[in-house]
Protein backbone atom coordinates (compact mmCIF):
# COMPACT_ATOMS: atom_id res chain seq x y z
CA UNK A 1 0.00 0.00 0.00
CA UNK A 2 1.45 3.29 -0.53
CA UNK A 3 1.10 6.30 1.36
CA UNK A 4 0.84 8.52 -1.53
CA UNK A 5 -2.30 10.38 -2.21
CA UNK A 6 -3.49 9.56 -5.87
CA UNK A 7 -5.99 11.29 -7.88
CA UNK A 8 -7.50 10.21 -11.10
CA UNK A 9 -8.61 13.43 -13.29
CA UNK A 10 -10.73 12.57 -16.43
CA UNK A 11 -11.39 15.22 -18.92
CA UNK A 12 -13.49 16.31 -21.15
CA UNK A 13 -14.31 14.36 -24.35
CA UNK A 14 -17.66 13.11 -24.66
CA UNK A 15 -18.03 9.24 -25.28
CA UNK A 16 -14.37 8.92 -25.05
CA UNK A 17 -14.13 9.43 -21.64
CA UNK A 18 -15.16 5.94 -20.66
CA UNK A 19 -11.73 5.28 -21.44
CA UNK A 20 -11.24 5.71 -18.00
CA UNK A 21 -12.92 2.85 -17.26
CA UNK A 22 -10.63 0.95 -18.97
CA UNK A 23 -8.38 2.71 -16.65
CA UNK A 24 -9.95 1.56 -13.62
CA UNK A 25 -9.53 -2.43 -14.68
CA UNK A 26 -6.14 -2.06 -14.86
CA UNK A 27 -5.93 -0.06 -11.10
CA UNK A 28 -8.72 -2.76 -9.66
CA UNK A 29 -6.45 -5.87 -10.96
CA UNK A 30 -3.32 -4.32 -9.60
CA UNK A 31 -4.70 -3.01 -6.46
CA UNK A 32 -3.98 0.44 -7.09
CA UNK A 33 -6.88 3.17 -4.56
CA UNK A 34 -7.58 6.14 -5.83
CA UNK A 35 -8.12 8.97 -2.90
CA UNK A 36 -9.75 11.65 -5.43
CA UNK A 37 -11.65 12.01 -8.81
CA UNK A 38 -12.20 14.75 -10.78
CA UNK A 39 -14.42 15.21 -13.82
CA UNK A 40 -15.15 17.94 -16.06
CA UNK A 41 -17.74 17.22 -18.84
CA UNK A 42 -17.97 13.90 -20.35
CA UNK A 43 -15.79 13.35 -17.79
CA UNK A 44 -17.66 13.77 -14.91
CA UNK A 45 -20.07 11.05 -15.75
CA UNK A 46 -17.59 8.71 -15.11
CA UNK A 47 -15.99 9.82 -12.43
CA UNK A 48 -19.03 9.61 -10.86
CA UNK A 49 -19.35 5.59 -11.51
CA UNK A 50 -15.64 5.44 -10.29
CA UNK A 51 -16.33 7.81 -7.10
CA UNK A 52 -19.74 6.01 -6.29
CA UNK A 53 -17.56 2.72 -6.67
CA UNK A 54 -19.96 1.41 -9.69
CA UNK A 55 -17.93 -2.17 -11.49
CA UNK A 56 -17.06 -1.68 -14.29
CA UNK A 57 -20.16 -3.57 -15.64
CA UNK A 58 -22.31 -1.47 -13.70
CA UNK A 59 -21.08 1.72 -15.23
CA UNK A 60 -21.48 0.70 -18.81
CA UNK A 61 -24.70 -0.32 -18.81
CA UNK A 62 -25.78 2.26 -16.82
CA UNK A 63 -24.22 5.32 -19.15
CA UNK A 64 -25.04 3.22 -22.17
CA UNK A 65 -28.58 3.80 -20.83
CA UNK A 66 -28.28 7.36 -20.30
CA UNK A 67 -26.23 8.53 -23.18
CA UNK A 68 -28.69 7.69 -26.53
CA UNK A 69 -28.76 9.85 -29.50
CA UNK A 70 -32.47 10.68 -28.31
CA UNK A 71 -30.89 12.71 -25.60
CA UNK A 72 -30.62 15.65 -28.49
CA UNK A 73 -33.40 14.59 -30.54
CA UNK A 74 -36.39 16.88 -29.17
CA UNK A 75 -35.93 20.72 -30.20
CA UNK A 76 -35.70 23.69 -27.74
CA UNK A 77 -38.61 25.43 -29.65
CA UNK A 78 -38.65 28.43 -27.88
CA UNK A 79 -34.61 28.73 -28.36
CA UNK A 80 -35.67 28.86 -32.37
CA UNK A 81 -38.57 31.70 -31.38
CA UNK A 82 -35.42 33.32 -29.61
CA UNK A 83 -33.09 33.42 -32.36
CA UNK A 84 -36.25 35.22 -34.61
CA UNK A 85 -36.79 38.17 -32.09
CA UNK A 86 -40.37 36.08 -31.01
CA UNK A 87 -39.57 35.43 -27.82
CA UNK A 88 -36.81 37.77 -25.72
CA UNK A 89 -33.45 36.21 -25.73
CA UNK A 90 -31.26 35.34 -22.67
CA UNK A 91 -29.31 33.15 -21.12
CA UNK A 92 -31.35 29.98 -21.12
CA UNK A 93 -30.75 30.03 -25.05
CA UNK A 94 -29.85 26.32 -25.89
CA UNK A 95 -31.17 24.48 -28.82
CA UNK A 96 -31.72 21.24 -27.46
CA UNK A 97 -34.96 20.33 -25.25
CA UNK A 98 -32.80 19.05 -22.07
CA UNK A 99 -36.02 17.12 -20.31
CA UNK A 100 -34.88 13.42 -21.63
CA UNK A 101 -30.79 14.05 -20.15
CA UNK A 102 -32.37 15.55 -16.94
CA UNK A 103 -34.62 12.53 -16.66
CA UNK A 104 -31.91 9.87 -17.32
CA UNK A 105 -29.66 11.57 -14.80
CA UNK A 106 -32.57 11.59 -12.16
CA UNK A 107 -32.98 7.38 -13.10
CA UNK A 108 -29.14 6.71 -12.85
CA UNK A 109 -28.10 9.28 -9.74
CA UNK A 110 -31.48 9.41 -7.77
CA UNK A 111 -30.42 11.79 -4.91
CA UNK A 112 -26.82 11.06 -4.48
CA UNK A 113 -25.47 14.48 -3.51
CA UNK A 114 -21.43 15.02 -4.09
CA UNK A 115 -20.62 15.15 -0.46
CA UNK A 116 -21.73 10.64 -0.22
CA UNK A 117 -19.67 9.43 -2.27
CA UNK A 118 -16.98 6.38 -1.41
CA UNK A 119 -14.02 8.13 -2.81
CA UNK A 120 -14.15 11.61 -2.89
CA UNK A 121 -16.09 13.23 -6.08
CA UNK A 122 -15.02 16.82 -7.34
CA UNK A 123 -16.93 17.99 -10.53
CA UNK A 124 -15.90 21.02 -12.79
CA UNK A 125 -18.21 23.40 -14.59
CA UNK A 126 -17.79 26.99 -15.85
CA UNK A 127 -19.76 29.90 -14.18
CA UNK A 128 -21.81 30.96 -17.44
CA UNK A 129 -21.53 34.86 -16.49
CA UNK A 130 -17.86 35.29 -14.64
CA UNK A 131 -16.13 32.50 -17.12
CA UNK A 132 -14.41 30.99 -13.79
CA UNK A 133 -14.25 27.45 -13.14
CA UNK A 134 -16.59 26.08 -10.50
CA UNK A 135 -15.38 22.94 -8.67
CA UNK A 136 -18.76 21.14 -6.75
CA UNK A 137 -18.04 19.01 -3.87
CA UNK A 138 -20.12 18.66 -1.23
CA UNK A 139 -22.90 18.08 0.18
CA UNK A 140 -24.29 20.89 -0.74
CA UNK A 141 -24.84 19.84 -4.32
CA UNK A 142 -26.81 16.89 -6.12
CA UNK A 143 -24.79 14.80 -8.05
CA UNK A 144 -27.92 14.99 -11.23
CA UNK A 145 -27.23 18.99 -11.24
CA UNK A 146 -23.50 18.95 -10.93
CA UNK A 147 -23.75 16.62 -13.59
CA UNK A 148 -26.20 18.59 -15.83
CA UNK A 149 -24.01 21.56 -15.61
CA UNK A 150 -20.50 20.23 -16.36
CA UNK A 151 -21.99 18.74 -19.35
CA UNK A 152 -23.56 21.87 -20.85
CA UNK A 153 -22.52 22.18 -24.27
CA UNK A 154 -22.85 25.73 -25.39
CA UNK A 155 -25.55 26.21 -27.66
CA UNK A 156 -26.62 22.52 -27.43
CA UNK A 157 -27.83 22.30 -23.82
CA UNK A 158 -28.63 25.93 -22.40
CA UNK A 159 -26.65 26.72 -19.00
CA UNK A 160 -27.66 25.37 -16.26
CA UNK A 161 -28.96 27.12 -13.14
CA UNK A 162 -27.76 26.04 -9.52
CA UNK A 163 -29.17 28.00 -6.88
CA UNK A 164 -28.86 31.72 -8.37
CA UNK A 165 -26.11 31.28 -10.52
CA UNK A 166 -25.68 29.66 -14.12
CA UNK A 167 -23.24 27.15 -15.14
CA UNK A 168 -21.88 25.86 -18.58
CA UNK A 169 -19.36 22.99 -19.71
CA UNK A 170 -16.58 22.49 -17.87
CA UNK A 171 -14.34 22.54 -20.47
CA UNK A 172 -14.93 26.25 -21.37
CA UNK A 173 -12.76 27.05 -18.16
CA UNK A 174 -10.21 23.95 -17.89
CA UNK A 175 -10.87 20.90 -20.44
CA UNK A 176 -8.62 18.81 -18.33
CA UNK A 177 -8.57 20.09 -14.58
CA UNK A 178 -5.55 18.78 -13.17
CA UNK A 179 -5.23 21.94 -10.77
CA UNK A 180 -8.15 20.92 -8.49
CA UNK A 181 -6.22 17.66 -7.94
CA UNK A 182 -2.97 19.82 -7.29
CA UNK A 183 -4.54 22.23 -4.75
CA UNK A 184 -6.86 19.13 -3.02
CA UNK A 185 -3.04 17.90 -2.37
CA UNK A 186 -2.83 14.87 -4.85
CA UNK A 187 0.74 13.68 -5.12
CA UNK A 188 0.37 11.24 -8.07
CA UNK A 189 -2.35 13.04 -10.66
CA UNK A 190 -3.45 10.22 -13.24
CA UNK A 191 -4.49 12.75 -16.05
CA UNK A 192 -6.65 10.81 -18.80
CA UNK A 193 -7.33 13.65 -21.42
CA UNK A 194 -8.70 13.99 -25.01
CA UNK A 195 -8.36 16.03 -27.67
CA UNK A 196 -11.57 17.40 -29.46
CA UNK A 197 -11.49 16.31 -33.00
CA UNK A 198 -11.36 18.75 -36.09
CA UNK A 199 -14.01 19.09 -38.63
CA UNK A 200 -13.16 17.81 -41.83
CA UNK A 201 -15.70 20.38 -43.59
CA UNK A 202 -17.96 22.60 -42.15
CA UNK A 203 -21.59 22.22 -43.50
CA UNK A 204 -23.54 24.19 -40.99
CA UNK A 205 -23.35 27.09 -38.53
CA UNK A 206 -23.48 24.73 -35.58
CA UNK A 207 -20.61 22.58 -37.24
CA UNK A 208 -18.97 25.88 -37.79
CA UNK A 209 -19.36 26.52 -33.56
CA UNK A 210 -18.11 23.37 -32.84
CA UNK A 211 -14.98 23.68 -34.93
CA UNK A 212 -14.39 26.86 -33.06
CA UNK A 213 -14.82 24.64 -30.01
CA UNK A 214 -12.58 22.63 -30.75
CA UNK A 215 -9.90 25.13 -31.39
CA UNK A 216 -10.23 26.93 -28.25
CA UNK A 217 -10.81 24.06 -25.98
CA UNK A 218 -7.53 22.32 -27.83
CA UNK A 219 -5.34 25.39 -26.91
CA UNK A 220 -6.79 25.73 -23.48
CA UNK A 221 -5.72 22.22 -22.98
CA UNK A 222 -2.50 22.14 -23.97
CA UNK A 223 -1.66 25.50 -22.06
CA UNK A 224 -2.76 24.36 -18.88
CA UNK A 225 -1.38 21.37 -19.23
CA UNK A 226 2.02 22.52 -19.90
CA UNK A 227 1.82 25.16 -17.18
CA UNK A 228 0.35 22.71 -14.20
CA UNK A 229 3.03 20.28 -15.60
CA UNK A 230 5.81 22.92 -15.15
CA UNK A 231 4.61 24.25 -11.86
CA UNK A 232 3.67 21.34 -9.95
CA UNK A 233 6.09 19.57 -7.64
CA UNK A 234 4.47 16.33 -7.76
CA UNK A 235 3.76 14.25 -10.49
CA UNK A 236 1.25 14.27 -12.87
CA UNK A 237 1.02 11.26 -15.30
CA UNK A 238 -1.02 12.07 -18.61
CA UNK A 239 -2.67 8.86 -20.28
CA UNK A 240 -3.91 9.87 -23.55
CA UNK A 241 -5.19 6.76 -25.28
CA UNK A 242 -5.28 6.84 -29.01
CA UNK A 243 -8.64 5.94 -31.26
CA UNK A 244 -7.82 4.89 -34.60
CA UNK A 245 -11.61 5.48 -35.28
CA UNK A 246 -13.05 8.84 -35.15
CA UNK A 247 -15.56 8.60 -31.91
CA UNK A 248 -18.66 10.59 -32.52
CA UNK A 249 -20.53 12.24 -29.78
CA UNK A 250 -23.00 9.42 -29.40
CA UNK A 251 -20.95 6.92 -30.59
CA UNK A 252 -22.02 4.38 -27.61
CA UNK A 253 -21.95 1.48 -29.68
CA UNK A 254 -17.93 2.21 -30.01
CA UNK A 255 -17.51 2.06 -26.10
CA UNK A 256 -15.79 -1.33 -25.29
CA UNK A 257 -13.75 -0.15 -27.78
CA UNK A 258 -12.64 3.08 -25.68
CA UNK A 259 -12.33 1.21 -22.83
CA UNK A 260 -9.86 -1.31 -24.30
CA UNK A 261 -7.62 1.27 -25.47
CA UNK A 262 -7.96 3.21 -21.92
CA UNK A 263 -6.96 -0.14 -20.52
CA UNK A 264 -3.40 -0.48 -23.37
CA UNK A 265 -2.79 3.42 -22.53
CA UNK A 266 -3.28 2.43 -19.07
CA UNK A 267 -1.38 -0.24 -19.19
CA UNK A 268 1.81 1.51 -20.86
CA UNK A 269 2.09 3.85 -17.93
CA UNK A 270 2.02 0.95 -15.40
CA UNK A 271 5.64 0.44 -14.30
CA UNK A 272 6.00 4.23 -13.80
CA UNK A 273 2.75 4.28 -12.35
CA UNK A 274 4.00 1.45 -9.78
CA UNK A 275 7.45 2.89 -9.61
CA UNK A 276 6.13 6.13 -8.43
CA UNK A 277 3.70 4.96 -5.73
CA UNK A 278 6.53 2.76 -4.11
CA UNK A 279 9.27 5.43 -4.18
CA UNK B 1 30.87 45.44 -22.86
CA UNK B 2 27.31 44.04 -22.20
CA UNK B 3 25.35 43.10 -24.89
CA UNK B 4 22.17 45.23 -25.46
CA UNK B 5 19.26 43.29 -24.54
CA UNK B 6 16.42 42.54 -26.95
CA UNK B 7 13.19 43.95 -26.38
CA UNK B 8 10.08 42.53 -27.95
CA UNK B 9 6.37 44.11 -27.81
CA UNK B 10 3.76 41.94 -28.31
CA UNK B 11 0.29 43.12 -28.36
CA UNK B 12 -2.76 40.85 -27.37
CA UNK B 13 -6.45 40.44 -28.89
CA UNK B 14 -8.55 43.73 -27.71
CA UNK B 15 -10.41 44.88 -30.74
CA UNK B 16 -10.69 48.59 -30.44
CA UNK B 17 -8.87 48.33 -27.05
CA UNK B 18 -5.48 47.14 -28.54
CA UNK B 19 -4.83 51.25 -29.37
CA UNK B 20 -3.59 51.62 -25.88
CA UNK B 21 -0.54 50.27 -27.06
CA UNK B 22 -0.13 53.50 -28.92
CA UNK B 23 0.07 55.54 -25.36
CA UNK B 24 2.73 52.74 -24.41
CA UNK B 25 4.93 53.55 -27.69
CA UNK B 26 4.84 57.06 -27.25
CA UNK B 27 6.02 56.57 -23.66
CA UNK B 28 9.19 54.46 -25.23
CA UNK B 29 9.67 57.20 -28.48
CA UNK B 30 9.79 60.30 -25.62
CA UNK B 31 12.25 58.00 -23.36
CA UNK B 32 14.44 56.91 -25.97
CA UNK B 33 13.82 52.99 -25.87
CA UNK B 34 13.91 51.04 -29.05
CA UNK B 35 11.84 48.48 -30.16
CA UNK B 36 13.95 44.76 -31.45
CA UNK B 37 10.78 43.69 -32.70
CA UNK B 38 6.72 43.80 -32.19
CA UNK B 39 3.87 41.54 -32.18
CA UNK B 40 0.56 41.38 -32.47
CA UNK B 41 -2.90 39.46 -32.58
CA UNK B 42 -6.69 39.93 -33.65
CA UNK B 43 -6.69 44.03 -33.34
CA UNK B 44 -3.33 44.55 -31.83
CA UNK B 45 -2.24 43.15 -35.47
CA UNK B 46 -3.16 47.13 -37.37
CA UNK B 47 -1.29 48.65 -34.41
CA UNK B 48 2.06 46.42 -34.50
CA UNK B 49 2.08 46.54 -37.91
CA UNK B 50 1.84 50.72 -37.43
CA UNK B 51 4.90 50.62 -34.98
CA UNK B 52 7.01 48.50 -37.01
CA UNK B 53 6.49 50.57 -39.88
CA UNK B 54 7.21 54.37 -37.88
CA UNK B 55 3.38 55.54 -38.89
CA UNK B 56 2.41 58.90 -36.91
CA UNK B 57 0.15 57.86 -33.90
CA UNK B 58 -2.37 60.16 -35.51
CA UNK B 59 -2.60 58.50 -38.88
CA UNK B 60 -2.96 54.80 -37.12
CA UNK B 61 -5.66 56.66 -35.12
CA UNK B 62 -6.98 58.16 -38.68
CA UNK B 63 -6.65 54.50 -40.02
CA UNK B 64 -8.38 52.82 -36.91
CA UNK B 65 -11.23 55.23 -37.59
CA UNK B 66 -11.67 54.57 -40.70
CA UNK B 67 -11.41 50.77 -40.62
CA UNK B 68 -13.10 50.01 -37.78
CA UNK B 69 -16.83 51.41 -38.09
CA UNK B 70 -19.93 49.48 -36.60
CA UNK B 71 -21.30 48.76 -40.34
CA UNK B 72 -19.00 46.11 -40.85
CA UNK B 73 -21.29 44.41 -39.05
CA UNK B 74 -24.33 45.11 -41.47
CA UNK B 75 -26.18 41.80 -42.78
CA UNK B 76 -25.55 39.68 -39.52
CA UNK B 77 -29.17 39.40 -38.11
CA UNK B 78 -30.56 38.27 -41.80
CA UNK B 79 -27.47 36.04 -42.23
CA UNK B 80 -27.66 34.46 -39.12
CA UNK B 81 -31.56 33.49 -39.70
CA UNK B 82 -30.52 31.78 -42.78
CA UNK B 83 -27.85 30.01 -41.58
CA UNK B 84 -29.74 28.66 -38.43
CA UNK B 85 -32.73 28.00 -41.12
CA UNK B 86 -30.25 26.05 -43.49
CA UNK B 87 -31.55 28.51 -46.23
CA UNK B 88 -27.66 29.44 -46.83
CA UNK B 89 -25.09 26.73 -46.67
CA UNK B 90 -22.61 27.62 -44.10
CA UNK B 91 -18.86 26.64 -44.67
CA UNK B 92 -15.16 26.97 -43.51
CA UNK B 93 -15.34 29.75 -45.63
CA UNK B 94 -18.64 31.30 -43.88
CA UNK B 95 -19.12 34.69 -42.08
CA UNK B 96 -22.06 36.01 -40.27
CA UNK B 97 -21.13 39.42 -42.23
CA UNK B 98 -19.68 40.37 -45.93
CA UNK B 99 -16.34 40.70 -45.37
CA UNK B 100 -15.37 42.00 -48.54
CA UNK B 101 -16.11 45.73 -47.10
CA UNK B 102 -13.66 44.77 -44.13
CA UNK B 103 -10.92 42.99 -46.79
CA UNK B 104 -11.11 46.02 -49.46
CA UNK B 105 -10.60 48.70 -46.47
CA UNK B 106 -7.56 46.79 -45.34
CA UNK B 107 -6.54 46.83 -48.62
CA UNK B 108 -6.80 50.32 -48.94
CA UNK B 109 -4.88 51.28 -45.54
CA UNK B 110 -2.10 48.89 -46.14
CA UNK B 111 -2.27 48.50 -49.57
CA UNK B 112 1.15 46.56 -50.77
CA UNK B 113 3.06 46.73 -47.84
CA UNK B 114 5.31 43.90 -47.24
CA UNK B 115 6.44 42.53 -43.83
CA UNK B 116 10.22 42.74 -45.25
CA UNK B 117 9.71 46.62 -45.57
CA UNK B 118 8.89 47.55 -42.23
CA UNK B 119 11.35 49.63 -40.04
CA UNK B 120 10.83 47.27 -36.56
CA UNK B 121 10.06 43.41 -37.63
CA UNK B 122 6.86 42.43 -37.27
CA UNK B 123 5.12 39.17 -36.85
CA UNK B 124 1.18 38.47 -36.61
CA UNK B 125 -0.34 35.58 -35.06
CA UNK B 126 -3.30 33.88 -36.41
CA UNK B 127 -5.41 30.43 -36.20
CA UNK B 128 -5.38 27.31 -38.91
CA UNK B 129 -8.95 27.01 -39.05
CA UNK B 130 -8.51 23.41 -40.02
CA UNK B 131 -6.04 22.29 -37.22
CA UNK B 132 -6.62 24.80 -34.49
CA UNK B 133 -2.85 25.56 -34.57
CA UNK B 134 -1.49 28.94 -34.21
CA UNK B 135 -0.50 30.33 -37.29
CA UNK B 136 2.63 33.20 -37.37
CA UNK B 137 2.99 34.80 -40.39
CA UNK B 138 5.87 37.30 -41.28
CA UNK B 139 6.17 37.19 -44.92
CA UNK B 140 4.59 38.52 -47.79
CA UNK B 141 1.37 41.38 -47.67
CA UNK B 142 0.84 42.48 -43.93
CA UNK B 143 -2.93 43.11 -45.21
CA UNK B 144 -3.34 39.47 -45.56
CA UNK B 145 -2.03 38.79 -42.58
CA UNK B 146 -4.21 41.02 -40.40
CA UNK B 147 -7.42 40.33 -42.74
CA UNK B 148 -6.65 36.96 -41.04
CA UNK B 149 -6.02 38.31 -37.31
CA UNK B 150 -8.63 39.83 -36.70
CA UNK B 151 -11.26 37.34 -38.56
CA UNK B 152 -13.54 37.00 -35.33
CA UNK B 153 -15.17 33.54 -35.16
CA UNK B 154 -18.18 33.05 -36.53
CA UNK B 155 -18.49 37.22 -37.54
CA UNK B 156 -16.06 37.20 -40.65
CA UNK B 157 -15.17 34.44 -42.67
CA UNK B 158 -11.47 32.77 -42.38
CA UNK B 159 -9.07 34.16 -44.88
CA UNK B 160 -6.71 32.09 -46.37
CA UNK B 161 -3.31 32.63 -46.59
CA UNK B 162 -0.68 30.65 -48.99
CA UNK B 163 -2.95 27.92 -49.00
CA UNK B 164 -4.35 27.94 -45.16
CA UNK B 165 -7.41 29.05 -44.13
CA UNK B 166 -6.69 31.23 -40.95
CA UNK B 167 -9.20 33.06 -38.29
CA UNK B 168 -8.46 34.91 -35.32
CA UNK B 169 -5.50 34.63 -33.45
CA UNK B 170 -7.64 35.24 -30.08
CA UNK B 171 -8.98 31.86 -29.96
CA UNK B 172 -5.42 30.37 -29.95
CA UNK B 173 -3.22 32.51 -28.71
CA UNK B 174 -4.59 35.83 -27.71
CA UNK B 175 -1.65 37.20 -25.94
CA UNK B 176 1.40 35.46 -27.95
CA UNK B 177 4.40 36.17 -26.05
CA UNK B 178 5.38 32.82 -26.96
CA UNK B 179 6.08 34.37 -30.50
CA UNK B 180 9.13 37.04 -28.99
CA UNK B 181 10.59 34.26 -27.03
CA UNK B 182 11.27 32.23 -30.15
CA UNK B 183 12.87 35.38 -31.38
CA UNK B 184 15.19 35.67 -28.83
CA UNK B 185 13.82 38.83 -27.03
CA UNK B 186 15.45 38.69 -23.61
CA UNK B 187 12.66 41.35 -22.32
CA UNK B 188 9.36 41.07 -23.53
CA UNK B 189 6.71 44.21 -22.69
CA UNK B 190 3.46 41.99 -23.00
CA UNK B 191 0.27 44.59 -23.39
CA UNK B 192 -2.83 42.15 -23.19
CA UNK B 193 -6.98 42.86 -22.85
CA UNK B 194 -9.29 40.15 -21.07
CA UNK B 195 -12.22 40.63 -23.37
CA UNK B 196 -15.60 42.13 -21.80
CA UNK B 197 -18.22 39.71 -20.67
CA UNK B 198 -21.65 40.74 -20.94
CA UNK B 199 -24.23 40.81 -18.12
CA UNK B 200 -27.80 40.48 -20.28
CA UNK B 201 -28.46 37.85 -22.81
CA UNK B 202 -30.28 39.79 -25.59
CA UNK B 203 -29.35 38.37 -28.09
CA UNK B 204 -27.67 35.61 -30.22
CA UNK B 205 -24.94 37.50 -30.44
CA UNK B 206 -24.33 38.18 -26.92
CA UNK B 207 -24.65 34.44 -26.33
CA UNK B 208 -22.08 33.73 -29.19
CA UNK B 209 -19.78 36.98 -28.56
CA UNK B 210 -19.77 36.12 -24.52
CA UNK B 211 -19.00 32.11 -25.08
CA UNK B 212 -16.22 33.46 -27.18
CA UNK B 213 -14.82 35.93 -24.42
CA UNK B 214 -14.94 33.15 -21.29
CA UNK B 215 -12.72 30.81 -23.67
CA UNK B 216 -10.41 33.38 -24.99
CA UNK B 217 -9.44 34.71 -21.70
CA UNK B 218 -9.29 31.81 -19.87
CA UNK B 219 -6.40 30.66 -22.87
CA UNK B 220 -5.02 34.17 -22.24
CA UNK B 221 -4.45 33.07 -18.33
CA UNK B 222 -3.31 29.93 -19.10
CA UNK B 223 -0.94 30.54 -21.77
CA UNK B 224 -0.08 33.37 -19.71
CA UNK B 225 1.07 31.70 -16.89
CA UNK B 226 3.07 28.96 -18.76
CA UNK B 227 4.85 31.69 -20.54
CA UNK B 228 6.34 33.65 -17.77
CA UNK B 229 6.91 30.01 -15.59
CA UNK B 230 8.50 28.59 -18.72
CA UNK B 231 10.68 31.45 -19.88
CA UNK B 232 13.54 32.63 -18.10
CA UNK B 233 13.87 36.12 -19.68
CA UNK B 234 11.73 39.01 -18.46
CA UNK B 235 8.23 39.76 -19.08
CA UNK B 236 6.36 42.89 -17.96
CA UNK B 237 2.82 42.54 -18.31
CA UNK B 238 1.15 45.99 -19.47
CA UNK B 239 -2.53 45.18 -18.58
CA UNK B 240 -4.34 48.69 -19.18
CA UNK B 241 -7.77 49.56 -16.68
CA UNK B 242 -10.48 50.97 -18.11
CA UNK B 243 -13.39 52.25 -15.61
CA UNK B 244 -15.54 53.24 -18.67
CA UNK B 245 -16.89 50.43 -20.84
CA UNK B 246 -15.73 50.11 -24.06
CA UNK B 247 -17.67 48.61 -26.77
CA UNK B 248 -15.98 46.67 -29.97
CA UNK B 249 -16.89 49.57 -32.05
CA UNK B 250 -16.10 52.76 -29.19
CA UNK B 251 -13.65 54.10 -31.73
CA UNK B 252 -14.85 57.95 -29.87
CA UNK B 253 -12.58 56.57 -27.33
CA UNK B 254 -9.12 56.46 -28.68
CA UNK B 255 -8.01 59.26 -27.13
CA UNK B 256 -9.19 57.84 -23.84
CA UNK B 257 -7.97 54.57 -24.61
CA UNK B 258 -4.42 55.72 -25.50
CA UNK B 259 -4.61 58.03 -22.56
CA UNK B 260 -4.75 54.87 -20.34
CA UNK B 261 -2.06 53.15 -22.22
CA UNK B 262 0.46 55.76 -21.70
CA UNK B 263 -0.45 55.99 -17.88
CA UNK B 264 0.18 52.02 -17.87
CA UNK B 265 3.21 52.37 -19.69
CA UNK B 266 4.74 55.16 -17.41
CA UNK B 267 4.46 52.96 -14.51
CA UNK B 268 6.43 50.33 -15.92
CA UNK B 269 9.37 52.89 -17.39
CA UNK B 270 11.23 52.95 -14.23
CA UNK B 271 11.44 48.97 -14.01
CA UNK B 272 12.17 48.81 -17.61
CA UNK B 273 14.92 51.63 -17.94
CA UNK B 274 17.23 49.57 -14.59
CA UNK B 275 16.42 45.51 -16.62
CA UNK B 276 18.01 47.77 -20.25
CA UNK B 277 20.88 49.09 -17.83
CA UNK B 278 19.64 52.26 -18.42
Amino acid sequence: MSAKKVALVIGSGSVKCAAALGLMKVFEREKINVDMVVGCSGGSLYAATIALGWSTQKAIDETLRLWTRDVTAARNWGAYLQLFGLRRFDERFGLVNDKLIRRRLSEAFGNTNLGNTQIPLFITATDFYSGEQEVMHGSQYSLQDALRASISIPYIFAPHKIGERYFVDGYLSDPLPVGVAIREGADVIIAIGFESPYQTRVSSILRYAFEISSITSNNLLQSNYAFHNLAHHSEIIPIMPEFEHRIHLFDTDKIPYVIDAGERATEEQLTYIRKLLES
Amino acid sequence: MTEHPRLGLVIGSGSVKCAASLGLWKVLEREGIQLDMVVGCSGGSMYATGIAFGDDVAYIEQNTLSLWTEDLMAGYTSNLRAAMTGEVRFTERSGLVDAEAATARIASVYGERRFDQTKIPLSIVATDFMTGEPAVLSQGRVMDAIRASIAIPMIFPPYEVDGRLLTDGAVSNPLPVDVAIMEGCNIILAMGFELPYRSRMRSFNAVQSHLNAVYINNILRATYAFYNLAHHAEIIPILPVFEKEIGNFDTAQLPYIIAQGEAEAEAQIPYLKKLMGL
